[in-house]
């Protein structure tokens, strides 16, 4: 059942286009990794979702409702962390939770009190915000976020001051609630994070969409990476492309499809560059992002 | 929509500014407080005691001014002496009449030196001092009677000599003696003083500007001590608790202020400055929901505000200068009926809240406006406190200039304080078209808000 769409979804700040034409589906069980270089208009679209920023044009419809004509039903079930976890410093962990609490109907003691075990927010919570750290604050909004029982899920780089045991720990929640029949949208410059659990990837560029695929396709895009073993690597430079990489003295990294990849062997090969061994590996999801996204390194 | 506003509260309750704005209030009421215990002490004026060596410094007893300065200078000197060895409640008496005898002594003495005179003046001199040193207020009393009734038989229908005979039967009939301390006596020797002045206004056609101003001035003085003689109420003590809360806005309208452009200013900016705004905005309440919770939460602070700082106030004002003084009523003199009315402290503090509301009500939706548009606090707040301060310089100049254009200008309708203290309107302006003009401002500033606030981007960090 489809939790979030979006559709043709365009913004304008005056004359400048943020957005263009973007759309994509999130349907119960699906983690969608929201990709995109700085500037790319990630956070943008995620604004305009929740209803924080103006819709030039297009539709956003969450659980049946459309966002700006129905806002507080469509929201009713969206739990997010936009940005970064900014919640009020002066007030400790839970009174936030209180708080944040209070705009929501029946959520008892009870139901804080799991929110932040799944968080592992229980030896500070009582703590002022002030004191944590980072990692903590994340911890506390991704907690917020849950606090309604979202079954949509919005997350904007939620792995942001997380430290490896948390980001395994937020990857294990994530993966747990894609089971609960939640949908969830989270966007990360750590691609390789989310490589392991997402199902669905965006790719956005410049405000637009560049793909969109399950994580089976974009891994198995025509492209695949070629190791090569050839006799001096000096002199190939000259015949590599901008995401193709020099790994030492005798391995280079190729990034072709197969007609590609014969033609450049021969190329080798007519320039007197002797090549021994050539092995085929498939792309990681940084990689095939790279790739689409016209060769631009993200961060 | 009540746990929004709770929400509410709680963000602004739990602020270090809100907590520090309290304890320098808490400080301010103290020192205040202060000022009004020692503000008899502070106001008397220093009587500079001339000791017989620097008595005739630098003057030259031959010319005539010199000489009625030592004169002056001499007989303050020996009242001094007189003060020093008596108590209090002989102090007018010897500020006045015993004055007049010594210095008439000292004149005769430095002047004419005529023998005769100056034994039959010092005899007169000892006599009074006999019965000023035996506290004997009743005799000079008599003695005023006495003179007053011959002075009536040659003047049958002088009502001034008769009101200031029956003055002094009040004196005899209550036991009030000449101290300073007693506020009977104040109020006697006030409109002993103010009396003559008062009839000759009274029987003259015709009076200028600044004479009426005076015989209305005149007139409120009379009526007021005259209420204070008959019921017998310490009304115009300037150093009790009483004092204090009849002037809570002169006092401490600028805390309110303080307090007022600090809520309203930062209630919605703040959260767009801090991000929790995201947050807020993306729970399930429209957006306008989420902004109205946020101005009833200003416009039921601000009463509240104000009632809380009357509480401290008389809290502090009650250990630093006594409790005992909220059973004084306070009077008021309503002038166009020419009659003292009566309220207690409470009823008094209840009229001033309401008719001081409107001004910080209308500065504090104006400090949410510019909260919202601007979401800068500082901004908010400052441009705020110019706005006060530029409508009182406008407010003054509206009383010198009557230009049209000032009628509609806002400060000029939000005090109604003159309802309370039963004076006219400075502008004439009738209290129902103050009203309308505040409605307007109202609805303006308020619409303004809720449009700018509903379409408003949250912008990218």
């Amino acid at each position: 059942m489809s939790i979030l769409k979006v559709e043709n979804l365009s913004k304008k700040f005056g004359q400048k286009e943020i957005l263009k034409n973007v759309s994509f589906e999130i349907n119960e069980g699906d983690i969608l990794a929201f990709i995109g270089p700085n500037g790319a208009g990630k956070t943008t679209t995620i604004k305009c979702i929740l209803g924080l920023q103006k819709i030039t044009k297009g539709e956003v419809i969450i659980n049946g409702y459309n966002i700006k004509k129905n806002f507080v039903k469509a929201i009713t079930k969206v739990g997010c962390l936009v940005e970064s976890p900014d919640v009020y410093m002066y007030l400790s962990g839970y009174e936030n939770l209180v708080m944040q609490a209070s705009y929501y109907k029946k959520i008892t003691e009870e139901d804080l009190m799991k929110i932040i075990q799944l968080v592992g927010l229980e030896n500070r919570i009582y703590d002022k915000v002030s004191k944590y750290s980072l990692g903590m604050r994340e911890r506390l909004g991704i907690a917020i976020a849950l606090i309604n029982k979202p079954n949509l899920l919005i997350l904007d780089e939620p792995t942001n001051g997380l430290d490896p045991e948390g980001i395994k720990e937020l990857r294990e929640l994530l993966i747990k609630l894609s089971k609960e029949k939640i949908g969830i949208l989270i966007s990360s410059h750590n691609l390789s994070e989310l490589e392991t659990f997402c199902n669905k990837v965006c790719i956005l560029s410049k405000g637009e969409i560049l793909s969109l695929n399950s994580i089976k396709e974009i891994k198995n895009i025509d492209e695949n990476k070629y190791i090569l073993k050839i006799d001096n690597t000096t002199k190939v430079k000259k015949y590599l492309s901008n995401i193709d990489k020099i790994l030492d003295k005798n391995y280079i990294e190729v990034i072709k499809d197969e007609n590609d990849i014969a033609k450049f062997i021969k190329e080798l090969v007519l320039n007197d560059i002797n090549v021994y061994e050539v092995k085929k590996e498939a792309l990681s999801l940084e990689e095939a992002f790279i790739k689409i996204a016209g060769g631009k390194k993200i961060v | 929509m009540f746990n929004l506003i709770k929400a509410e509260l709680k963000k602004i309750f739990r602020k270090k500014s809100f907590l520090i704005v309290t304890i320098i209030f808490i400080l301010y009421c103290l020192l205040t407080n202060v000022i009004y215990k020692e503000m008899d002490n502070i106001l008397e004026v220093d009587e500079t005691y001339y000791t017989d060596t620097n008595i005739s410094n630098n003057l030259d007893l031959t010319n005539q001014e010199d000489l009625e300065e030592y004169l002056n200078n001499k007989t303050k000197n020996e009242i001094n002496d007189i003060k020093k060895n008596n108590d209090s409640s002989m102090e007018y008496i010897i500020d006045n009449y015993l004055y007049n005898l010594v210095y008439e002594k000292n004149k005769i003495k430095y002047t004419s030196k005529d023998e005769e005179e100056l034994t039959k003046i010092e005899k007169e001199l000892a006599e009074t001092l006999k019965y000023i040193n035996n506290n004997d207020w009743e005799y000079f009393v008599n003695l005023k009677i006495t003179n007053l009734k011959a002075e009536l038989k040659e003047d049958e229908s002088n009502s001034r000599l008769k009101e200031l005979i029956s003055l002094n039967e009040y004196r005899l009939t209550n036991k009030v003696d000449y101290s300073y301390k007693n506020y009977l006596n104040n109020a006697i020797i006030a409109i002993e003083t103010d009396l003559l002045e008062y009839y000759n206004f009274k029987s003259k056609d015709n009076l200028s500007k600044e004479e009426q101003e005076r015989y209305n001035y005149l007139q409120e003085e009379m009526a007021l001590n005259n209420y204070i003689l008959k019921h017998k109420v310490d009304a115009n003590n300037t150093s009790n608790l009483n004092a204090v809360l009849k002037e809570f806005p002169a006092n401490f309208g600028l805390f309110i202020l303080i307090y007022v452009i600090m809520i309203s200013g930062s209630i919605v900016s703040e959260e767009f400055n801090k991000g929790t705004i995201k947050y807020l905005l993306t729970k399930p309440h429209k957006r306008s929901t989420i902004l109205a919770s946020k101005l009833l939460t200003v416009l039921l602070l601000i009463p509240l505000i104000i009632i809380f700082m009357c509480l401290i106030e008389i809290l502090i004002g009650g250990f630093t200068l006594g409790f005992n003084s909220l059973n004084i009523p306070i009077l008021i003199y309503n002038s166009s009926t020419n009659l003292i009315e009566s309220y207690s402290v409470i009823k008094y503090l209840s009229i001033l809240l309401i008719t001081t509301l409107p001004e910080f009500l209308i500065l504090g939706v104006l400090c949410f406006l510019l909260s919202t548009i601007t979401t800068s606090t500082s901004a908010a707040i400052t441009i705020t406190f110019l706005f006060y301060l530029m409508s009182n310089v406008i407010s003054n100049l509206a009383l010198m200039y009557n230009l049209k254009i000032f009628n509609y200008f806002i400060a000029l309708h939000w005090n109604f304080n003159y309802l309370l203290t039963k004076t006219p309107n400075p502008y004439n302006f009738k209290p129902l078209f103050s009203l309308g003009i505040i409605a307007i401002y109202l609805i303006v500033m308020l619409c303004l808000t809720f449009i700018y606030f509903n379409k408003k981007d949250v912008k990218n960090i």
